[in-house]
């Protein structure tokens, strides 16, 4: 497509014809016609050799099962106030959890049988890890 | 025909119109525990107040025996009336007329109802039970949906919106309440989901009932979506009420002022015990609350949600204000991802309807961990630093506690522009724990030392004596006066009687641009 220009330089005036030498969009008639912008080639970064590392798949946690207890933040287990076997009510305190400053009475979410317990006084807990299981 | 007639006429067509889907349907609305539309305003608004707008309003829709098919009242009641004297607006979906459905002309009416109610500058209250889209309407059901959301937005900010979903809410649908600032979930009753149990079994397989998946209690303690819980249609009517009554009627105006009848200078002696010895021990920040607040009542907004932060409406003085204060009963009183997203929502509500804030603090620090981290806590937790510092309501804060590192300038500390700061003589404000910092600032002395634990021990003791105290933070004026407990009340009172006149401007632009 040719385009013509009038261009006035120092008061000479140059009429100039323009044709833009890349391929035709094919476009319908009625569309206007976006021109790309004027944009410094990226720079190409050197690509890494390998494929990035696939993260591990997750430890298999022990299943979510209804009576587990889990801890609701990182911290250290200060007492634990109950033993396997023992039959605990709803609202009973099983352990005590010190994090964020605070010692974090950990209770029993409903009533039931303790019928595991995953952690010792003093072993350090992530959020989410299982605390109690009841039955 | 006579004018006798054509006024009979009249009266057998408003007749129709008010029986929605017919006794049947109606039935059946009742035989789920639900109230019909129309009982639902009736019993919402002050008696006899209601006046509807739109009765006759009909669909023009041609598509799939549409043409042959009469939606009286299009499947929604709107209009206007008012609570407790106050002008509202009001819609109430039908689900006894088409399921509810929206289509071009339902979400018009919806959209008249919106106008006047930005335009009266007075608060609208959408009822929702609704099947969703009007499918046989196509577009024109998009159409309207989008026309709905579009004055949402606009009004947000102007007006209070609230939701009430009383019904099913899914699809588009989920989306103007989800604009709106309160949103109220009959439990058992109401659903709220983008796609229903069968799609999602469809999609991932996974098997979940209609309850669990988007069911009230689900969102008002996993989601945060819903801000209030009630077990039945009355119940939440009366809940909107309620929270009508801490709220202005618009941008422009304050909250009521109610005489409660409790002394502003009433002493609240309880409160000098109510901190435990042992600074590691728990306690119920709602006690604080109750005990500050007129008559001890509170509305709480969000409460099962983020429960290590508190957001509730109060009244002291008479005067309505919005209470954000850490929780030490749960996770410690941490800050979170979701207590900072919720508490955020609450200080920017709070802040375009003119309602003073009051903050009590007791806040260890953020809650670390992978979880929090992959979560983007930063960007979150940002919400809350960017909320407070953006509002220019009264901005009151009483350390009870602990105010460590972060976590204590985010909870409207005197840097993000607190009007008021009091601490108690409890109070621990630093920069972190006595733990931690004396394992960094004495690092060399307790390598070095022959006994290093009982070093460490003896540091720890030597910092929190030298610094978990509010003395630090008074000698530089952080905060303006250390306070006995007991006249937390007075003081409170007291400088929201002294902050009445402020007023605080921003410099002028488009809008700012929180990390959402």
């Amino acid at each position: 497509m040719m385009k013509k220009y009038r261009i006035t330089v120092n008061g000479n005036t140059y009429e100039v014809e323009v044709e833009e030498l890349t391929g035709e969009v094919e476009r319908p008639s009625y569309a206007p016609t976006p021109q790309p912008l004027a944009t410094p080639s990226a720079p190409t970064a050197p690509r890494p050799a390998t494929t990035a590392p696939q993260p591990k798949s997750q430890a298999a946690k022990p299943a979510e099962a209804p009576g587990a207890v889990t801890s609701p933040m990182p911290g250290t287990i200060l007492d634990v106030k109950v033993k396997e076997g023992d039959e605990v009510k709803k609202g009973q305190v099983l352990m005590i959890l010190e994090a964020m400053k605070m010692e974090n009475e950990i209770m029993a979410p409903s009533d039931g049988r303790v019928k595991t317990i995953y952690v010792q006084k003093g072993a350090s807990v992530n959020t989410g890890d299982p605390l109690v299981e009841l039955s | 025909m006579k004018v006798s007639e054509l006024i009979d006429d009249l009266k057998r067509r408003r007749e129709k119109v008010h029986l929605g889907g017919g006794p049947k349907r109606i039935e059946s609305q009742h035989k789920k525990g639900k109230m019909t539309a129309r009982e639902r305003i009736e019993y919402f608004l002050d008696k006899d107040s209601f006046v509807e707008t739109d009765t006759f309003v009909e669909h023009r829709s041609t598509e799939f025996d549409m043409d042959k098919t009469e939606v009286p009242g299009e499947g929604v009641v709107t209009g206007y009336g008012t609570v407790d004297g106050r002008l509202v607006y009001v819609f109430a979906q039908d689900f006894t007329a088409m399921g509810g459905s929206l289509g071009e002309y339902h979400a018009q009416k919806i959209c008249k109802v919106m106008d006047m109610a930005l335009k009266m500058g007075a608060p609208l209250i959408g009822l929702n039970d609704s099947g969703g889209a009007r499918i046989q309407e196509g577009v024109d059901a998009l159409s309207g949906y989008g026309s709905i959301f579009y004055r949402n937005t606009i009004a947000s900010g102007v007006i209070p919106q609230i939701s009430a979903i009383m019904g099913p809410c899914a699809g588009g649908a989920v989306y103007s309440p989800a604009l709106t600032d309160f949103v109220f979930m009959v439990n058992g009753t109401s659903q709220i989901f983008i796609t229903g149990p069968q799609v999602v079994k469809a999609v991932t397989g996974e098997d979940v009932t209609q309850e669990e998946l988007g069911g009230a209690m689900t969102h008002s303690s996993k989601s945060g979506v819903a801000h209030f819980v009630a077990s039945d249609d009355k119940e939440c009517l009366d809940q909107i009420r309620m929270l009508l009554s801490y709220l202005p009627s618009n941008n422009l105006e304050e909250a009521p002022l109610i005489d409660t009848g409790d002394d502003v200078n009433r002493i609240a002696a309880e409160l000098d015990s109510i901190i435990p010895d042992n600074p590691n021990k728990a306690y119920d920040m709602k006690d604080v609350i109750r005990a500050v607040v007129d008559n001890g009542e509170f509305m709480e907004v969000m409460a099962g949600y983020a429960r290590n932060i508190i957001t509730c409406y109060a009244r002291i003085g008479g005067r309505s204000v919005g209470i954000i204060a850490n929780q030490p009963n749960f996770l410690a009183g941490s800050l979170d991802i979701d207590a900072s997203d919720k508490a955020a929502r609450f200080v920017r509500t709070c802040d375009a309807f003119n309602i003073p804030l009051v903050n009590f603090v007791d806040v260890p620090g953020y809650l670390p961990g992978t979880n929090q981290e992959y979560g983007g806590i930063e960007r979150h937790g940002a919400k809350l630093l960017y909320a407070y510092s953006e509002a220019t309501v009264p901005k009151i804060t009483v350390i009870t506690r602990k105010a460590y590192g972060g976590a204590y300038i985010a909870m409207c500390s005197r840097h993000l522009g607190a009007d008021a700061v009091f601490a108690w003589p409890t109070a621990e404000i630093a920069v972190m724990g006595p733990d931690g910092a004396a394992n960094i600032v004495f690092k060399k002395e307790i390598e070095e030392s022959e006994n290093p634990a009982e070093t460490r021990q003896q540091k720890i003791e030597e910092y929190r004596e030298k610094f978990a105290n509010p003395y630090k933070a008074a000698a530089r004026g952080y905060i303006d006066d250390v306070i006995e407990p007991r006249y937390t009340r007075q003081y409170i009172a007291q400088s929201l009687e002294m902050l009445r006149s402020k007023r605080e401007t921003r410099p002028a632009k488009k809008h700012g641009n929180m990390p959402v």
